[in-house]
């Protein structure tokens, strides 16, 4: 580092003007990472969470699409940063031949922080659905039987909460099928929790 | 008969934009006419309203998903560190 520190100073001595250029340019793209990239940190890792199964998997793959997105910010035109980013997220994922986990949302600790969320919930409104009574492992249970074509775009939209062009963009399918796609799996999630209502009523 | 015959038609076409209606997502927006219509089926018809209130809980708990399982905020800084390196490292 030091000896970069020296050589660049040595260049300075010799053509201030260019060195004073580059120096510009750094902090520019510097500048645009902060303000574009940085904000988006959060979103990326949840849904590097949800394509990868993993955190720790997660985190390396959200450290190379910002590796990847700091060595392209200078071609960024500075409109959507999320789109832009997801893009890049998944053509890193795609390269780096990481493989979905099907057990997807399997994992005990998984469950066991999930379960606060029910046992959290207020008093039930008056216009309380079937989907609504049923428990959460329940609900776990019926994403996880999913087709994980359907599983993933269910929890990159509901869950991480992408817009469809979002979701399009991480998967690199047309909107269009993102849609279907939710539609479907949000059809057979509620109808998968019908099922274990009218089960556990019988029992 | 008629009008069971349309409440059915309504019914299947309230079907399709129950979701999207939920969603209000930028990429498929409903016509304001769509949502004056499919509010007033939801409004009379119980099987459409069900469907309704089921999408609606599936989404609030589905939500809730994201609030209880959040990423580390350790891993958030080690993430933000590692860029900054790759920045003066680039930068020098």
């Amino acid at each position: 580092m030091t000896a970069r520190r020296g050589k660049k100073a040595n260049a300075s001595a010799g053509s201030p003007r260019v060195t004073s250029s580059v120096v510009d340019a750094t902090a520019t793209r510097n500048d645009a990472f902060v303000r574009y990239v940085e904000p988006e940190i959060a979103v990326m890792l949840r849904v590097a969470q949800t394509l990868t199964g993993s955190w720790a998997d997660s985190e390396d793959l959200v450290q190379d699409t910002m590796i990847r997105a700091y060595r392209a910010i200078d071609r960024f035109d500075g409109a959507h940063p999320r789109a832009w980013l997801l893009t890049i997220l998944r053509r890193v994922h795609l390269s780096s031949h990481r493989r979905q986990r099907p057990d997807l949302l399997t994992e005990p600790s998984t469950l066991d922080q999930h379960r606060p969320a029910f046992g959290a919930r207020s008093a039930p409104s008056a216009e309380e659905a079937v989907t609504d009574l049923v428990p959460d492992e329940a609900l776990q249970r019926a994403v996880q039987s999913l087709d994980v074509r359907f599983r993933t775009v269910l929890l990159l939209v509901d869950v991480d909460q992408l817009t469809y062009a979002e979701a399009a963009e991480v998967l690199g399918i047309p909107t269009g099928t993102v849609m279907s796609r939710l539609s479907r799996a949000r059809q057979r999630v509620r109808a998968h929790l019908h099922d274990a209502d009218v089960s556990r009523r019988t029992r | 008969m008629i009008s069971s015959i349309r409440t059915m038609l309504t019914c299947h076409w309230a079907a399709r934009r129950i979701q999207r209606y939920l969603d209000a997502d930028a990429a498929a927006p409903l016509t304001a006419a769509e949502v004056e219509r499919l509010e007033g089926h939801l409004a009379i018809c119980e099987k459409c309203a069900e469907v309704y209130a089921d999408h609606r809980m599936l989404r609030r708990r589905l939500r809730l998903w994201s609030q209880t399982d959040l990423p580390d905020p350790a891993m958030v800084a080690r993430v933000r560190l590692a860029a900054h390196q790759a920045m003066s490292e680039d930068g020098a």
